[in-house]
C-alpha cells in the first residue's frame, strides 16, 4: 500500500480533493476499516484524504433534533448522556462493534459509508428514521439512511461526495428503544445476526407504533416491521421491559430471536 | 510517494519523524523508533497487542496512520511507568502471576491503564469488558483479570484516587 | 517437606521484562542493513507447477534476491518421513505452499516483487478429505512415497503415511462377552494454536561460512539439524538463538521461517527477517489435525467395558509433518483410562491437499478424548448409570497396565475425578431446566527426551543456569531454577538463566511434551548434587573437617559451627582451579512396555503419566443454542507442584484453549481454500467467553520427576471439548459429535427432536 496523504482543513476542500481524485481517493475518519481492506487488497487509493482536521464532524448536538456529526467515535455514543434513555439502543449496538481500542477510533460516518451488511448502529439508526447529509461540490443533499444504503460496501454516495452528518427526530415522550446481537462469540464479534427495534406508546400504554430492523441477514440491514400495532397495555408493558433490558456481555441470542419472531 | 514529515509526542518526548504516508503508527514505533514494547500480530485490530494510548485512550496502534497521530499525546507500554506510581499494574500482572508468554502483556497493561483511570474500582465484569479487546492465548485471562482487579484496589486507594 | 523455594508461588524470572516491554522477542529482533523476507505461495491446491518467472519481479526496485526451487539444495527433509522441500519444485500440494521467497529493503517492495511472480499452474485432481483420500483408487499426492526415506518401523500406503495400532487380548471375544455393543462415529475440526506472536526469524551469516538464526522455536537443537539437512552444511556452522517467544503450543516445533531467512540471506548477503501474517498463520503453517473417530465399545449390564475397537484418521495436509507419531499417540488416548482387557486401536494420518498440520498441544489428545469420553456418557445414559459411576468402575488404578502393558504408578485418577465432581456439584446433575453438568477425565504422558544444564557459582554467590531449552511462556525454567535454588539453598533471585542458543547451551530435547520443568528440573537436580560435592570438597580444608561434615545452609557451606559463603567459595575456586561448574544431565528412563501389542507405533508408552479430570456446568438456550459455560473445574494430579501459580495458569490456559476448539474456532476449508484466514473470522475466546476455572491440585508423586512432579502444560488442553458436550447432553437430552459446538448445530438439534416427537 502507498498512497499520498491530504489533511483538509474544512468540509470544502475535502470535497474538492474529493473532486479532484474521484475513485482514487478515500476518505478517511477513524481508519479502522479502510486500513484494513487496504491491507487486504481489496482497496488501493491513491490519495487519503483524512477528516480529522476538519472541524465540526465530531460533535453530537442533540438539542431537540438529534445530529451527529460523521466522525461521532462508537465510544462517544456510549457515552453521550443524551443517549442512555430513551435511544439506549445507540449505545447498545456501539458498545458491541470490536474492543474498545477499535470504538474509541471507529466513527458513524465510516460505519455507515463502509455499508457492512452486519454494521451494529445501522439497524439502530434505521428504526430511528435517520437522514444523512452528504455534501458534494454542488451542495449538501439528505437522504433516508434506509433510501441511502444499496447493498454490501454499496451506498448512494457518490464519489465526490462526504457524508458529513446524521440526523434523527428526537425521542417521542413514552418511546424507547433495544439492540441485541448474536454471534460465536461474545466480544469482538461480527453479527450472525442483530436486531434494533423503536417502540411508542400513546396516553393509554397502547403500542402506538413499533419499528424493527435486521443486520446482518440480507445485503444490507432490513427495516423488516414499520408500522403502527394494535395491542393491549399488559403486552405493551412486556415489550418495555424488553426494550430496556441491558444485555449483559453485549448480547443474547433468545431476545434477539424473540423479537424477530414478535414471541412474548 | 513521497515521504512527510511528522512530529510525534510519544512518552512525553518530541520525536520528529519522516515517513511514508501509509506507514502506521505501530510501524513507526518498532521500525523507525525501536519501541518494540508494543507488539505486532494480527494488523487487523482484532488481537490487540499493539494497543497505545492516544490522548489517554487505548487504540490499536495497528489501524492508525502515523499521520494522524500529530498533536496527539502517545504513551506505550514503555512510556506507562514513567506516568508516575503507575508500574501498580505492572506489579499487580507480575504478583498474581498474570505473565506467561508476556507477548499480549504490554497491550493488556495499556488497555488496563486507560480502564483503570475511569473506573478506579472495578468490578469483575467491568474488567472483563474493557479487556475484550485483548487476546491471550495462555492465562485464559483469569490471573490477568484478577491482577487489574488487584491494581484498582491499591490504586484506588493509594495514589489513584487523588492523581486523576 | 519443608522448602525454602520450591513449592511457592514465587514470580517469574522473566516476567519484569515482559511487563516493561523490554524483553525481545523474536518478532522485535532486528539487525543493521536487515532486508525483509516474503514468501510466494501456491494459489492452487493440487497442480503440476509447469512454469515460474521470476525476472520482472528480480528487476524491481529494493528487491535484493529472489529464491526458487532451483536455487536452493534438492532436499527433501521431515520428522518421520521425509516428504518436503523448501520450495516447491515441479508440484504444489495445497494453496499456501511456499514456492519462491523474495528479500527486500521494504514490505512494500517485498510485495510488489512477489505480485510480479508469475507461476503457471496444470491443475491435478485435488483431494480434500480423508474419506476420498483413502478411498480405492484415489488420486496421489505423493506418487513417489515409496521412494522416500521413512522412520522404518511406519506403516505406509498411498495417501496413508502411517498406520499405527495397539491390539491387547481379543476384541471379538471381548464383544461376545458384552451385553451391549456401542458405535458411534465423531468428528473435530482443524485448529489452530493461536499464538499471539506470529513466526519470526531473523538470518545473518558471516564471513566464516556460520549462519546464525534468531528463531521463535520451541526446539533450537531441532532447526539447527534440520537446517543442516536443508543448507547441507555442517550443524556446527548453524546457530540457533532463541529470544522471548510469545507462545508456541506446539506450533513452533518445526522449521518454518527459519529456513527461509537463511537461504534468502545467504542469497542476499544480508541479514534477512522473515515475519509471518495471520493470512499466513491460517492458511499454511501447522495446526492441529482435523479428525474422523470411529468407536465400537462392548460393556456388560453392569458397567463393566470388555472390549474397544477404535479408528481415528488424521488429515495431516500434504505432508506428513507430525502426522504418523500424532496418529501413534491417538491410540493410547483411545483406550481412554480404563482397563479394557481386548483392544484394536488404530491411528491412521492420511494426505490431503491442505496445509500440513502439526502438533498442538496433547496432540490426539483433544480429539480422540472427545470421541472416547462423549461415548463413555452416550454408554452410561443407555445403561441408566450415573457417568460418574460407570468412570469409577472403569478407570485404571495403582498397578494397573496400560494399553501396551506398561505398568501404571502413582495413578491419582480417582481423586481426580471424585474432587472435581464434588467441586461441580455432581450430585445435581440437572440443575435446572436447560442446564447440566459433564465430566470427563484422561491421562497423558511426561515426553521423555535428554537436558543438559551448566551451572556455574558466580564469584558474587548468584548462581548460573545455562539450559538449551528455550522458555516459551510456561515458566517450566522458573520451576526447574526454583529446584536448582532449593537443592543449593539459595533464593529464586539468585539465579539467572541462560537459554537456546545452540552455540553455548547444552543440549535440550525442547521446550515439548510438558517436558521442560520435568527434565531440566531433574539436570538442575544432577549439577546440583556435582556443585556441592565441589563445594563440600573446597570448604572442608578451610572449614577444618571432612567433606562428608559438610552441608548447605542458607547460601553457606557449614560445619562444625564455622562457614563458608558460596560467594567465598567461588572466589576461591577462582585463586585454585577453573571455578565451580557442573554439567548435569537427565534422561527419562524408558518405559517398559509389551511390544507385541504394537505395530508401527511411534509412541507405545506414556512416560511418568499424567491424570486428569474436568467437570463444567453449562446453560443452553433452547430456542437459540446459545452455549454458557457456567462453572469449570479441573482436578489435575501434577505429582509435586513446583509453582502451584504457573502450574494453575497452565491449567485456566489449557482450558481456555480447549474451550475455544470446543464452542468456536475451526479453519474452514472450501475447495481447498481456507475460507477464514483472519483473526475476524477464526475465532478465538475473548475474556468474555472464558469462565472462571477452578482448579484443584492433586499430587501423587510421579517415579521419575524431581521432587515427583509430572508434566503439567498439554494435559489441560485436552478434555474440555468432552467435557463440555457431556454437559450440553445433560442439559438439553441433545448429543453432538462434532467440534466446534456451535450454537447452531444445538439449535438444530433440538429443533430434529421437536420435530420428531410432534410426528409420533
Amino acid at each position: 500500500m502507498s498512497f499520498d496523504f491530504h489533511e483538509p482543513a474544512s468540509i470544502a476542500e475535502a470535497v474538492a480533493l474529493a473532486a479532484r481524485f474521484g475513485t482514487e481517493a478515500r476518505f478517511l475518519a477513524g481508519g479502522t476499516d479502510l486500513l484494513v481492506q487496504i491491507r487486504r487488497k481489496r482497496v488501493a487509493p491513491r490519495h487519503v484524504v483524512s477528516l480529522h482536521r476538519v472541524p465540526g464532524l465530531d460533535t453530537i448536538d442533540a438539542n431537540g433534533e438529534i445530529r451527529l456529526g460523521a466522525l461521532v467515535t462508537h465510544r462517544a455514543l456510549e457515552r453521550a448522556p443524551a443517549f442512555q434513555g430513551a435511544l439506549r439502543a445507540l449505545v447498545e449496538g456501539a458498545r458491541v462493534v470490536g474492543g474498545h481500542q477499535i470504538r474509541n477510533v471507529g466513527t458513524v460516518g465510516g460505519n455507515i459509508v463502509n455499508a457492512s451488511p452486519a454494521a451494529d448502529v445501522v439497524p439502530v439508526l434505521l428504526v430511528l428514521d435517520a437522514a444523512v447529509t452528504c455534501v458534494g461540490p454542488n451542495g449538501a443533499r439528505e437522504m433516508k439512511l434506509d433510501e441511502f444504503l444499496l447493498g454490501p460496501g454499496e451506498t448512494a454516495l457518490r464519489p465526490d461526495e462526504l457524508l458529513t452528518s446524521i440526523r434523527f427526530p428526537a425521542p417521542a415522550l413514552r418511546s424507547a428503544t433495544g439492540f441485541l446481537k448474536a454471534g460465536r462469540r461474545r466480544a469482538m464479534e461480527i453479527s450472525v445476526v442483530c436486531v434494533a427495534v423503536w417502540l411508542s406508546l400513546d396516553g393509554d400504554d397502547r403500542c402506538a407504533g413499533v419499528r424493527i430492523s435486521l443486520g446482518a441477514v440480507g445485503p444490507r440491514a432490513l427495516r423488516s416491521c414499520d408500522r403502527p400495532v394494535e395491542s393491549s397495555p399488559r403486552t405493551v408493558s412486556r415489550s418495555r421491559t424488553s426494550a430496556h433490558r441491558q444485555p449483559t456481555g453485549g448480547f443474547s441470542w433468545k431476545h434477539s430471536f424473540r423479537a424477530r419472531s414478535g414471541q412474548r | 510517494m513521497s515521504r512527510i514529515a511528522l512530529a510525534l509526542t510519544i512518552n512525553g518526548q518530541r520525536h520528529d519523524v519522516l515517513t511514508e504516508a501509509h506507514r502506521t503508527l505501530l510501524d513507526v514505533l518498532r521500525a523507525d523508533l525501536g519501541l518494540t514494547g508494543t507488539k505486532e500480530n494480527c494488523l487487523e485490530g482484532e488481537c490487540g497487542v499493539c494497543t497505545v494510548l492516544l490522548d489517554g485512550m487505548a487504540v490499536d496502534s495497528c489501524l492508525l496512520l502515523a499521520a494522524q497521530c500529530q498533536g496527539r499525546e502517545i504513551v506505550t507500554i514503555e512510556g506507562v511507568s514513567s506516568r508516575g506510581g503507575d508500574d501498580v499494574l505492572a506489579r499487580a500482572f507480575i504478583d498474581c502471576g498474570a505473565v506467561q508468554c508476556g507477548y499480549c502483556i504490554p497491550g493488556m497493561i495499556i488497555s488496563a491503564t486507560a480502564f483503570l483511570d475511569e473506573h478506579p474500582s472495578p468490578s469483575e465484569a467491568e474488567v472483563r469488558e474493557a479487556l475484550a479487546g485483548n487476546l491471550c492465548r495462555c492465562t485464559g485471562y483469569q490471573k490477568i483479570v484478577d491482577a487489574v482487579l488487584a491494581a484498582g484496589r491499591t490504586s484506588g486507594t493509594e495514589t489513584r484516587g487523588d492523581a486523576r | 517437606m519443608k522448602t525454602r523455594v520450591l513449592g511457592k508461588s514465587l514470580p517469574r524470572f522473566d516476567a519484569p521484562g515482559k511487563v516493561t516491554g523490554t524483553l525481545v522477542y523474536a518478532a522485535d529482533f532486528s539487525l543493521p542493513g536487515m532486508l525483509v523476507g516474503k514468501v510466494f505461495r501456491s494459489t492452487e491446491a493440487h497442480a503440476r507447477l509447469a512454469h515460474l518467472d521470476t525476472t520482472r519481479a528480480n528487476g524491481l526496485p529494493g528487491v535484493r534476491g529472489i529464491i526458487t526451487a532451483a536455487d536452493v539444495p534438492d532436499v527433501r527433509y521431515g520428522g518421520a518421513v521425509k516428504d518436503e522441500t523448501v520450495l516447491a519444485r515441479d508440484r504444489v500440494r495445497y494453496v499456501g505452499q511456499p514456492i519462491a521467497a523474495v528479500a527486500a529493503t521494504t514490505l512494500e517492495a517485498a510485495e510488489a516483487a512477489l505480485a510480479a511472480i508469475v507461476a503457471t499452474y496444470e491443475p491435478l485432481t485435488p483431494v480434500f478429505d480423508v474419506e476420498t483420500a483413502t478411498a480405492p483408487d484415489a488420486p496421489l499426492l505423493h506418487p513417489d512415497w515409496r521412494t522416500y526415506t521413512a522412520m522404518p518401523i511406519l506403516h505406509r500406503e498411498g495417501n496413508v503415511c502411517n498406520r499405527a495400532r495397539i491390539v491387547a487380548g481379543d476384541v471379538e471375544r471381548g464383544f461376545a462377552e458384552a451385553d451391549r455393543i456401542f458405535e458411534h462415529r465423531f468428528r473435530t475440526a482443524m485448529v489452530h494454536q493461536g499464538y499471539t506472536e506470529p513466526r519470526a526469524a531473523v538470518a545473518q551469516w558471516d564471513s566464516a561460512g556460520t549462519v546464525t538464526v534468531w528463531s521463535n522455536t520451541q526446539l533450537p537443537f531441532e532447526i539447527q539439524n534440520t537446517l543442516a539437512e536443508i543448507l547441507a552444511i555442517a550443524p556446527s556452522k548453524i546457530r540457533v538463538v532463541v529470544p522471548g517467544i510469545g507462545g508456541g503450543f506446539g506450533g513452533k516445533l518445526r522449521v518454518g521461517v527459519e529456513h527461509v531467512a537463511a537461504l534468502l540471506a545467504k542469497r542476499a548477503g544480508r541479514p534477512v527477517k522473515v515475519l509471518t501474517t495471520a493470512e499466513e498463520e491460517l492458511t499454511a503453517a501447522y495446526p492441529r489435525q482435523a479428525t474422523i473417530v470411529e468407536l465400537k465399545t462392548g460393556v456388560t449390564r453392569d458397567g463393566r467395558i470388555t472390549a474397544k475397537h477404535g479408528r481415528i484418521w488424521f488429515d495431516t495436509g500434504a505432508f506428513a509433518g507430525s502426522g504418523p507419531g500424532v496418529a501413534s499417540v491417538a491410540t493410547l488416548v483411545l483406550a481412554g483410562p480404563y482397563r479394557i482387557p481386548n483392544l484394536d486401536l488404530e491411528g491412521h494420518a492420511v494426505y490431503t491437499n491442505k496445509t500440513n498440520c502439526g502438533s498442538f498441544r496433547a496432540p490426539s489428545g483433544p480429539q480422540s478424548n472427545f470421541a472416547v469420553e462423549s461415548q463413555m456418557d452416550i454408554i452410561a445414559d443407555a445403561l441408566g448409570l450415573d457417568p460418574l459411576d460407570f468412570r469409577l468402575k472403569n478407570i485404571v488404578r495403582e498397578g494397573d497396565e496400560g494399553p501396551t502393558g506398561q505398568v501404571l504408578n502413582a495413578v491419582g485418577l480417582e481423586e481426580c475425578l471424585v474432587k472435581a465432581a464434588d467441586a461441580i456439584g455432581w450430585n445435581d446433575r440437572r440443575p435446572g431446566r436447560w442446564r447440566g453438568k459433564g465430566l470427563a477425565c484422561g491421562r497423558w504422558t511426561t515426553t521423555g527426551g535428554s537436558s543438559g544444564v551448566y551451572v556455574k557459582i558466580n564469584t558474587d554467590g548468584t548462581i548460573a543456569l545455562n539450559t538449551g531449552a528455550a522458555e516459551i511462556g510456561t515458566a517450566a525454567l522458573t520451576g526447574a531454577a526454583q529446584v536448582l535454588a532449593e537443592e543449593l539453598s539459595v533464593d529464586l533471585e539468585d539465579i539467572n538463566v541462560v537459554s537456546a542458543d545452540t552455540f553455548s547451551t547444552p543440549f535440550d530435547f525442547g521446550a515439548q511434551g510438558s517436558r521442560t520443568a520435568f527434565a531440566v528440573g531433574n539436570a538442575c537436580r544432577a549439577a546440583a548434587v556435582d556443585l556441592t560435592r565441589q563445594l563440600y570438597a573446597l570448604a572442608a580444608p578451610h572449614l577444618g573437617v571432612e567433606p562428608e561434615a559438610c552441608a548447605l545452609r542458607d547460601k553457606h557451606v557449614v560445619a562444625d559451627g564455622k562457614s563458608l559463603s558460596l560467594a567465598e567459595l567461588a572466589r576461591l575456586s577462582q585463586a585454585t582451579g577453573g571455578g565451580l561448574i557442573a554439567h548435569g544431565t537427565f534422561i527419562a528412563p524408558p518405559t517398559p512396555y509389551d511390544t507385541k501389542r504394537v505395530e508401527s507405533h511411534a509412541y507405545p508408552a506414556f512416560h511418568s503419566p499424567s491424570f486428569h479430570a474436568h467437570a463444567a456446568e453449562v446453560s443452553v438456550d433452547p430456542e437459540t443454542g446459545e452455549i454458557t459455560v457456567e462453572n469449570y473445574v479441573v482436578a489435575q494430579d501434577v505429582g509435586f507442584a513446583m509453582n502451584p501459580t504457573y502450574i494453575e495458569g497452565q491449567i485456566e490456559g489449557g482450558v481456555a484453549q480447549g474451550l475455544g476448539q470446543a464452542l468456536s474456532e475451526e479453519i474452514v476449508y472450501d475447495g481447498g481454500r481456507v475460507r477464514n484466514p483472519n483473526l475476524t473470522d477464526y475465532k478465538m475466546p475473548t475474556t468474555l467467553d472464558v469462565p472462571r476455572v477452578q482448579t484443584i491440585l492433586v499430587q501423587h508423586p510421579s517415579l521419575v520427576g524431581p521432587y515427583g512432579a509430572k508434566g503439567v502444560g498439554e494435559p489441560p488442553n485436552i478434555e474440555p471439548p468432552a467435557t463440555v458436550a457431556n454437559a450440553i447432553a445433560a442439559a438439553t437430552g441433545v448429543r453432538i459429535t462434532s467440534l466446534p459446538i456451535t450454537a447452531e448445530k444445538v439449535a438444530l438439534a433440538l429443533r430434529d427432536v421437536t420435530a420428531r416427537s410432534a410426528e409420533s
